[in-house]
């Protein structure tokens, strides 16, 4: 991995998403601080990442760098759990009913995975389907609940839902502009996250399973 | 460029951009004329527009709060001026004081108003030398509208009818 990759490009991607994470737009600009929920999920994702090699923090951090190379991999670091606790800030609704179940959910997810021990293209691949489900989930659905003009979406999903009391599912309502900073946030996150130095010999993990050597072999 | 020399810059823009957004998310702008007029005012180099904070006052002492409250927000848009910030407050009280009752929206959006002017003040404390003021300094104005926002059986007095407008 490059200097400049290590010391601009990744402090300033994880730092512009720990920025962007708590901004919600209402009638006035809200710049939302994570909950402390979210620095257990964070903390549960880069285990995830260090265990599936996604992130190999020897390559940011270790005896044979400078000191100096290793604050700056330390950076890295550190601003990647940033990014990381604002990311989930980003994904779980702010209040009631499904601000519990994502967050249980979340939990639950990430502990499965890091249990699972995949590579680190399925982990990237795992990231990708948990931050965009939740921004459907979030931005998409609950967002068309708690909208109090409605619209087709909603009168589909109160048919759905039929007995539960809509007041523990609807959330504060945001402009459309923050759906679309949500968006830009997680994509620039995940984006980041494959930036991240790999561990050596993860970067192509098919290459040491025969089933899927053979397969390209003839492919 | 040397891999030390991009090191040092990559660390100095990390270090500048975290402390940025600390610094966002502990004073919270609302637009980005807050944000600029509270960043000028982190080095000192805030000024607000005189003519408009005397176009406010004047409108202010006409009882004309509402032109009055626009003048002074053209005046200060950072709401980073603790004194006309208590202007602002000091209009929302006179705007909201009644004799028979207070109205408590301009009340609470009064004690906004002069949480901000303490918030913008150097050490904590707002003065203003006016004699056309009866309450001269934010303790005592934000005094005077949290007793107006209070709830007691003062309230059913009749003999309030004769209080004054301060």
């Amino acid at each position: 991995m490059s200097s400049a990759r290590e010391a601009f490009v990744l402090p300033s991607l994880f730092l512009t998403v720990a920025l962007l994470g708590g901004v919600r737009v209402a009638d006035r600009i809200v710049l939302l601080p994570p909950p402390l929920f979210t620095l257990v999920l964070a903390f549960l994702l880069v285990g995830v990442l260090v265990r599936s090699g996604a992130l190999a923090p020897e390559r940011l951090m270790s005896a044979s760098r400078s000191p100096f190379a290793n604050l700056s991999g330390a950076v890295v670091i550190v601003t990647a759990f940033l990014a990381a606790t604002q990311a989930f800030n980003v994904a779980i609704p702010e209040s009631g009913l499904p601000r519990l179940l994502f967050s249980v959910f979340l939990l639950v997810l990430l502990i499965n995975t890091l249990a699972a021990s995949p590579d680190r293209v399925r982990v990237l691949r795992s990231v990708l389907v948990i931050f965009g489900s939740a921004f459907v989930l979030k931005f998409i659905v609950l967002a068309a609940l708690s909208d109090p003009a409605g619209g087709w979406l909603k009168r589909v999903l109160i048919a759905m839902l039929e007995g539960l009391t809509l007041g523990t599912l609807s959330q504060d309502l945001y402009r459309p502009a923050t759906g679309y900073i949500a968006f830009v946030t997680l994509s620039l996150f995940v984006g980041a996250l494959a930036l991240l130095p790999s561990r050596p010999g993860e970067l192509q993990p098919w290459r040491h399973d025969p089933v899927r050597g053979e397969l390209d072999r003839y492919s | 460029m040397r891999e030390s020399t991009t090191r040092t810059l990559g660390l100095v823009l990390a270090a500048a951009y975290a402390i940025f957004i600390v610094w966002l998310y502990v004073r919270q702008p609302q637009t980005v004329a807050e944000m600029t007029g509270a960043l000028s005012a982190t080095v000192g180099a805030y000024r607000i527009d005189d003519r408009a904070f005397a176009d406010g006052l004047r409108l202010f002492r006409a009882d004309q709060f509402d032109a009055a409250r626009l003048a002074f927000d053209r005046a200060d848009p950072a709401h980073q001026d603790s004194r006309t910030q208590f202007y602002i407050a000091y209009s929302y009280y006179r705007q909201g004081w009644g004799r028979i009752y207070n109205d408590d929206a301009l009340f609470a959006r009064g004690v906004e108003a002069v949480d901000r002017a303490v918030a913008a003040a150097p050490q904590g404390s707002v003065a203003v030398d006016d004699p056309d003021l009866q309450l001269r300094s934010a303790d005592e104005l934000k005094a005077e509208l949290q007793a107006g926002l209070r709830r007691e059986l003062g309230d059913l007095n009749p003999l309030k009818v004769f209080r004054k407008r301060k």
